[in-house]
């Protein structure tokens, strides 16, 4: 079994993720004003997670991403932790994007305050307890 | 095995032509030409003719004025913010006229591209606005090193390279030991980002990639090698002796060399794809010339079917180049990892008809071809150049066939 013990629990965590980015003001700011989307595509447990500056929405895409994003959720797991370096996780195909890459590297700076909280709201989740 | 999907063209909309590329490619590409055609060209033969290590500051000015050294900076740091796309066309241009002036250029944004791939916003305020003030400012990539060559460009043989440099981490900084070799710009640029293998990790699988500051104690350049062709820009044996490299200079995080080096690779492989096609696009604009006015038989050359031929075979090869450079610089724009098979085509087929290009067309110039004076033997020079950096046929070979296999799915 992977860290997450079900699809609920990943659902949890990734929309409390993306909802605490939307909060962050830099982040909803620049995205709303780029018009950025990005989908998350995961495998074990399967799920999308889809985000624009309107919210965060699960298993669904309202429109087009301009950012798709492939990875396992372990692999979302260790990379938000601070344990798979993006770089690495690149080079070894653990991360997949599609999209702009003028645009990927103009997101990916905006997302440190997810880097910052996931390890609580994964420890407060119970993420890795059943692994 | 590899899905036919990826292998066939992308959609006419994914898959901009010359003739469709966007207005702003398009005025990119007439600049560049424009100053290539009328400011470069002139000095062409000397740049060839002077000593290895002269080096043409003023132009090398010109073409930082028209924004050549920071094509791919973001605009906020004050660059043009193009892609590889923008990049390949820019550097076509530029190497119909001098192969060599394209790749001062293209090593410059070698230099770039880890510290724009890190993704990490502080080394990329603090390096990326360094090429955006008023004086030219160069990079430079250095991986080559006396005993590995090829080894470090193919992933699989990381584990053979040997006496790769050496990289150890004392507290907060590391300490480099070790040689580069043929480092394009090495002797011009502000700084290099250098390939050093982590001290306990066999050949160069612990390779990790440094920004070093070339004026750090300890930094020692050698001499220029004296080339056949590519003249113009100058390829230098850099020596680092116990060079001492703050932490947050490190690129990717230890270790992450080797992603960092693969991916600027299947960029840059586009790119020097647009190098080999332009070389061989000016000599088959030169041979389209001769052989419009050089009389034989009583009727133009081109008349000659044999002729007639030969020049639409030559024109056929550059078209074809040029669709593959711009699909595999399209896709490099557009995915990260950059994909390895359709720059590793590209380049591997332009370099092998730039080749036969600049021979059929030095042959069609008779013995005019073979002198200096009307320059056509030096474009079959620059020709052979491409073919050694950024992957030999051999190693674009191996990295196509890799795809070919790769059991990837179709994301
Ligand atoms: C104009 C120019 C500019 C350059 N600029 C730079 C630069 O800016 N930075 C930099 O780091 N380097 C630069 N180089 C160096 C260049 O990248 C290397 O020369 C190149 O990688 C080949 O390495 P090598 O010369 O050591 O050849 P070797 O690795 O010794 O290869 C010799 C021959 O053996 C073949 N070969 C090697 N391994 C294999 C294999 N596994 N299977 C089959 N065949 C193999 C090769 O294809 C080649 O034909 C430049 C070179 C040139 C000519």
């Amino acid at each position: 079994m992977g860290v997450f013990t079900s699809k609920q629990q990943a659902t949890s965590v990734f929309t409390t993720l993306f909802g605490i980015l939307l909060d962050d003001e830099r982040f909803a700011s620049t995205v709303r004003k780029e018009n950025l989307s990005v989908q998350f595509f995961h495998s074990d447990p399967d799920l999308t997670v889809y985000v624009s500056a309107d919210g965060v929405w699960i298993d669904e895409t309202p429109s087009a991403p301009v950012i798709s994003i492939k990875m396992s959720c372990d692999n979302a797991d260790a990379l938000w932790s601070g344990r798979l370096l993006m770089p690495i996780a690149l080079a070894t195909r653990k991360i997949r994007i599609k999209g702009s890459v003028a645009k990927v590297i103009e997101f990916v700076p905006l997302l440190q305050p997810a880097f910052d909280r996931y390890p609580s709201i994964a420890a407060q989740a119970g993420v890795g307890a059943g692994a | 095995m590899m899905h036919m999907a990826q292998l066939a063209a992308p959609s006419a909309t994914d898959a901009p032509t010359l003739t469709t590329l966007p207005a702003e490619t398009l005025a990119l590409r007439d600049t560049v030409r424009a100053w290539a055609n009328e400011r470069l060209a002139p000095h062409v033969r000397r740049l060839d003719e002077d000593d290895a290590a002269a080096f043409d500051w003023d132009l090398v000015r010109e073409g930082h004025n028209l924004g050549l050294t920071r094509l791919v900076v973001p605009k906020q740091f004050g660059g043009l913010g193009q892609g590889e796309f923008g990049v390949a066309v820019a550097l076509e241009e530029l190497a119909a006229i001098d192969a060599g002036f394209a790749l001062i250029f293209g090593a410059t944004m070698l230099g770039q591209a880890p510290v724009l791939l890190s993704g990490d916003p502080r080394l990329q305020a603090r390096f990326l606005p360094l090429f955006c003030g008023d004086e030219p400012v160069l990079a430079c990539n250095a991986i080559t090193e006396d005993q590995a060559g090829c080894d470090l460009l193919i992933p699989e043989n990381a584990q053979f390279a040997q006496g790769v440099m050496r990289a150890r981490r004392e507290g907060d900084h590391y300490v480099l030991d070790g040689s580069k070799k043929f480092i394009t710009n090495g002797k011009v640029a502000t700084y290099a980002t250098v390939f050093a293998n982590m001290e306990g990790h066999p050949g160069a699988t612990g390779l990790t990639c440094f920004v070093v500051m070339l004026d750090r104690p300890g930094v020692t350049l050698g001499d220029v090698a004296d080339k056949m062709s590519y003249r113009s820009c100058l390829g230098t044996e850099m020596h680092f002796d116990h060079v001492i490299v703050p932490e947050e200079n490190v690129v990717g995080g230890e270790g992450g060399g080797v992603y960092i080096n693969v991916q600027q690779m299947n960029m840059a492989r586009a790119a020097v794809a647009a190098i080999s096609t332009g070389v061989a696009r000016g000599a088959l604009e030169q041979a389209i010339e001769w052989a419009g006015k050089r009389v034989q038989g009583g009727m133009p050359l081109r008349k000659h079917q044999f002729t007639a031929r030969k020049l639409a075979e030559m024109s056929a090869k550059v078209d074809a180049a040029r669709m593959l450079y711009l699909r595999a610089a399209h896709l490099a724009d557009n995915e990260i990892p950059a994909p390895a098979y359709e720059p590793a085509v590209a380049k591997l087929f332009a370099d092998r008809i730039a080749i036969e290009v600049a021979t059929e067309a030095m042959g069609l110039m008779g013995a005019r071809g073979y002198l200096r004076d009307h320059g056509m033997e030096k474009r079959l020079r620059d020709a052979l150049g491409a073919r050694i950096y950024e992957g030999t046929p051999e190693v674009l070979a191996l990295a196509v066939t890799e795809a070919i296999y790769d059991d990837d799915d179709d994301f």
